[in-house]
């Protein structure tokens, strides 16, 4: 995982997932999710190719929430299909990220959602606990180094990457 | 700042010298004195002990490698708003 990049794709994929919880989580109850029918046909387009991505008939709740807008939906989509996809980091992987930041925030929707892409993309129970074991630990250590106020030691030992700015579509 | 005094090194007895020097191995980087959390940790060696297992053993390579797990820890990390 050598320079910026994969961090570029990891905090994208960390990004999207937040936004996609918090409307999942905070808003559903309010706005329920809406069908193909009701979210009419630019969103139901949208619908179709999101089923395609996951291999699913459904279509996640919060996509289905913000389809009241179908031009932002379509935007929403955009993002999160390209911060998924795989690149350098593998689709396997960004789920594991995205569960891992679910568990964290305590997503109910992140949580049952990541965890059903991590299974489908053929991630075991073992591997499952594998990362429940770093987002348990880390939890603790980040606690612990905030609850002492302790300062980072390895800020600065990673190699700064000099590289330029990729052309669109690249990696 | 530290809300405690980060002991040196040569005020741990040993035993926990010895994990210090694991440590480097751990992370595979020559730190100039011991991670404040190794430090911490090793004050005591009942509760970093097992703490310190259960990250190793978390973080071994498995169906996930040991640079992708480096990098879901960082994430929780962030999700955690802590930049240690």
């Amino acid at each position: 995982m050598e320079g910026d990049a994969p961090w570029y794709e990891a905090a994208f994929v960390v990004g999207v997932t937040n936004a996609l919880n918090v409307a999942a989580d905070g808003l559903a109850a309010a706005l329920p999710p809406l069908d193909d029918l009701a979210a009419g046909p630019e969103a139901a387009a949208v619908f179709a190719d999101v089923r395609a991505f996951y291999g699913a008939s459904d279509v996640p709740e919060p996509l289905r929430v913000i389809a009241r807008d179908p031009a932002y939906l379509a935007d929403v989509w955009g993002a999160v299909k390209r911060a998924f996809a795989d690149r350098r980091l593998t689709r396997r992987h960004k789920e594991a990220l995205a569960f891992a930041v679910s568990l964290t925030t305590r997503s109910a929707f992140g949580l049952r959602f990541h965890l059903g892409e991590l299974r489908r993309l053929g991630v075991s129970e073992r591997g499952v606990m594998e990362v429940v074991g770093v987002a348990q630990m880390f939890s603790s250590y980040t606690k612990i180094a905030d609850s002492l106020q302790l300062q980072s030691d390895m800020a600065d030992i990673a190699p700064v990457d000099t590289s330029g700015v990729p052309e669109a579509g690249d990696g | 700042m530290p809300t405690v005094r980060l002991r040196d090194a040569s005020e741990y007895p040993e035993p926990a010298r010895r994990l210090f020097e694991l440590s480097k191995a751990w992370f595979g980087y020559d730190f100039k004195a011991p991670p404040a959390m190794s430090r911490v940790m090793a004050w005591d060696p009942h509760f970093g002990g097992p703490h310190g297992r259960a990250m190793k053993r978390a973080m071994a390579p498995g169906e996930f490698t040991r640079g992708e797990k480096e990098m879901v820890a960082a994430v929780v990390s962030g999700a955690n708003a802590c930049t240690y």
